[in-house]
């Protein structure tokens, strides 16, 4: 997969193990990537780049909004500039935490965990939809994702497989059909807990 | 916490503790005596004669460089309110600048000056934020006339480099709105205040070449200046008492000896007042002059009830003369230390945009090493600097 497709850039690696990693990121509110975004960091050099979903999201504070949070009044014109700034100008520190799903290599993806964490301070930029389609071209993306205990993953599920569905609907092939395939793939994974394969399928009902 | 076995120094808390102690006692002394200095200093206020004597007396005085002089023929005890906040549409701009200065030990040498501003419109947007970096390495900006790596020197070119981009931003802005009023405003003193030498001396025309710009294009400048040091009011108080021949007279009236302007104003300010306009006889000050841009100061109360916040406002002579510009300034700055309670808002956000960051220099640093790696070149910091990296992630 090609690493020059222009997309934005959230962040830097703050700290990374094999099954994911958190980024450090400074950027205005509007930009901020939501739960369940692909985003792919460097890996080996740049040779590599590992496939990671966004699965939390935490807004720090800082002397700053703790100065202003103890004012500011969203009702007072006083503040009307400043709460915009803050809001969608300001780079709001926030830390993002991402689960590996995968790793491509050149135009090959692989699935499962990367061979090496992304290091310190690599920048992570968010995947385009069409590197996000063709990492959910198969379901095998979701194996390493159900295997995971650290990250709320049934949840994580149903909201990718939500996003997926609409880039792989086609003239031949629906959405409907996607998701008939996904919950094939779980109905296979997730055979030996029942409850938890209701769940998933409920909210993707 | 150190890892077991782990025998570095730290701080040592339980072995300062009888200096903690005396720095307590000295502070609580040094409030007790300000108490009784500020008793005489409002006697002296109340019995000072009208500002025009006061300004005659403080241009015979001796050593009036320490020594405020009213400008204007307003009681110096006098205070003066404004509006809460400006009139809609006016523009404030703040500047403020950080670097990375070069490093011997550092994998090259190099420093990097970055200068960050705010453009703040009270019309209900959302402010414009912008920022300059310049990476600098060459041999003529990394040493000075004798060889010598510079030190102080990226000091003045930060200076510089500072009052440059808000001119720029001013100019910028006026283009686009050619009638509304734009406060500029610096994070510090306005007089330049490098001592003089060759490139002090350039520096410091760059410097007044770029008021010029900032007049030209309309600028209300003004430098914000917060916890000012100095005791110019005070001993102009003290001067204030002089009768007949105003220097032997003034030396014969015991000076106080911890009371400052800030403690003074921070008892007579009440909040969101500030004080007349006065200006240092300093030699700086008469060259600025001499320029066309001599500095003024006030100070202003930008605290609440009970919690006074004293700041110095500097601003150029061409900016004090217009009453109307004084009231606009004022209620400016007003507005902008109230939403972040003493600090302009602008002023806050100019700084975190200029910031360099520890993190940021690491960065710059990896890119570097992998740039030169990449053309085959090994280069690397000093052992030393090794070191410290190590030894700093214990904090």
């Amino acid at each position: 997969m090609s690493s020059k497709t222009a997309t934005l850039t959230i962040g830097n690696v703050l700290r990374s193990d094999i099954r994911g990693f958190v980024v450090a990121s400074r950027i205005p509110e509007p930009d901020v990537p939501t739960f369940g975004t692909f985003v792919r960091a460097p890996i080996q050099q740049g040779n590599a780049h590992l496939i990671g979903l966004v699965y939390d999201i935490r807004l720090q504070d800082d002397p700053f909004l703790r100065d202003l949070a103890v004012s500011a009044a969203e009702s007072d014109p006083d503040f009307a500039e400043v709460i915009r700034d803050q809001r969608e100008v300001r780079a709001v520190p926030v830390e993002i935490s991402v689960v590996a799903v995968g790793y491509t290599r050149g135009d090959e993806i692989a699935y499962g965990l990367p061979p090496q964490p992304p290091m310190i301070l690599h920048r992570i930029q968010v995947c385009s939809k069409e590197e996000a389609r063709r990492i959910t071209a198969k379901p095998d993306f979701l194996r390493p994702l159900l295997d995971n205990r650290d990250a709320p993953v049934d949840e994580l599920v149903v909201r990718v497989l939500q996003r997926a569905a609409p880039l792989h609907s086609t003239s031949s092939t629906t959405r409907e059909d996607y998701l008939l395939q996904a919950s094939r793939y779980l109905a296979r994974f997730l055979a030996r807990e029942p409850l938890r394969l209701e769940t998933i399928l409920r909210q993707l009902a | 916490m150190s890892a077991p076995g782990y025998n570095g120094a730290m701080l040592r808390l339980e072995r300062l503790r009888q200096d903690i102690q005396e720095l307590s006692r000295r502070v609580i002394e040094r409030q007790r005596r300000n108490a009784a200095e500020l008793k005489t200093i409002r006697r002296w206020f109340d019995a000072a004669p009208a500002a025009h004597v006061i300004r005659e007396q403080v241009t015979s005085a001796q050593r009036t460089d320490r020594v405020a002089q009213p400008v204007t023929d307003a009681p110096v005890g006098a205070q003066f309110t404004s509006n809460p906040s400006p009139p809609p549409n006016t523009v404030v701009i703040g500047v403020d600048g950080s670097q990375i200065p070069p490093d011997h030990h550092a994998t090259v040498l190099y420093y990097v000056l970055q200068v960050g501003g705010l453009i703040f419109h009270y019309n209900g947007e959302a402010p414009f934020p912008h920022t300059e970096t310049r990476l600098y390495f060459e041999e003529a900006d990394l040493y000075d006339a004798e060889g010598l790596l510079i030190t102080t020197q990226l000091g003045m070119r930060r200076t510089v480099a500072e009052l440059e981009f808000l001119a720029d931003l001013v100019e910028s802005e006026r283009r686009r709105t050619p009638d509304t009023p734009i406060l500029a405003l610096t994070d510090g003193p306005l007089l330049w205040p490098y001592r003089p030498g060759d490139e002090a001396n350039r520096s410091r025309d760059a410097y007044l070449a770029v008021f010029d710009r900032l007049q030209a294009a309309g600028g209300i400048l003004a430098g914000f200046v917060e916890r000012p040091g100095g005791r110019y009011v005070v001993e102009m108080a003290r001067v204030s008492q002089a009768a007949g021949d105003m220097a032997s007279a003034y030396d014969g009236i015991e000076a106080p000896g911890h009371l400052d302007d800030q403690a003074l104003m921070a008892e007579m300010l009440a909040p969101g007042a500030r004080s007349p306009w006065f200006a240092r006889l300093s030699e700086t000050n008469d060259i600025q002059a001499r320029r066309g841009h001599e500095i003024r100061f006030c100070y202003l109360n930008v605290g609440e009830t009970g919690y006074p916040v004293v700041a110095r406002i500097d601003a150029p002579s061409w900016v004090v003369e217009d009453a109307g510009t004084i009231s606009l300034l004022h209620a400016a700055l007003q507005h902008q230390t109230r939403v972040l309670h003493g600090n302009p808002y602008v002023l806050a956000r100019a700084h975190e945009l200029a910031l360099v960051t520890s993190q940021d220099k690491a960065l710059l640093e990896s890119v570097l090493h992998r740039a030169l790696m990449e053309q085959g070149i090994v280069a690397r910091p000093s052992e030393k600097a090794r070191q410290k990296a190590y030894l700093s992630r214990r904090r």
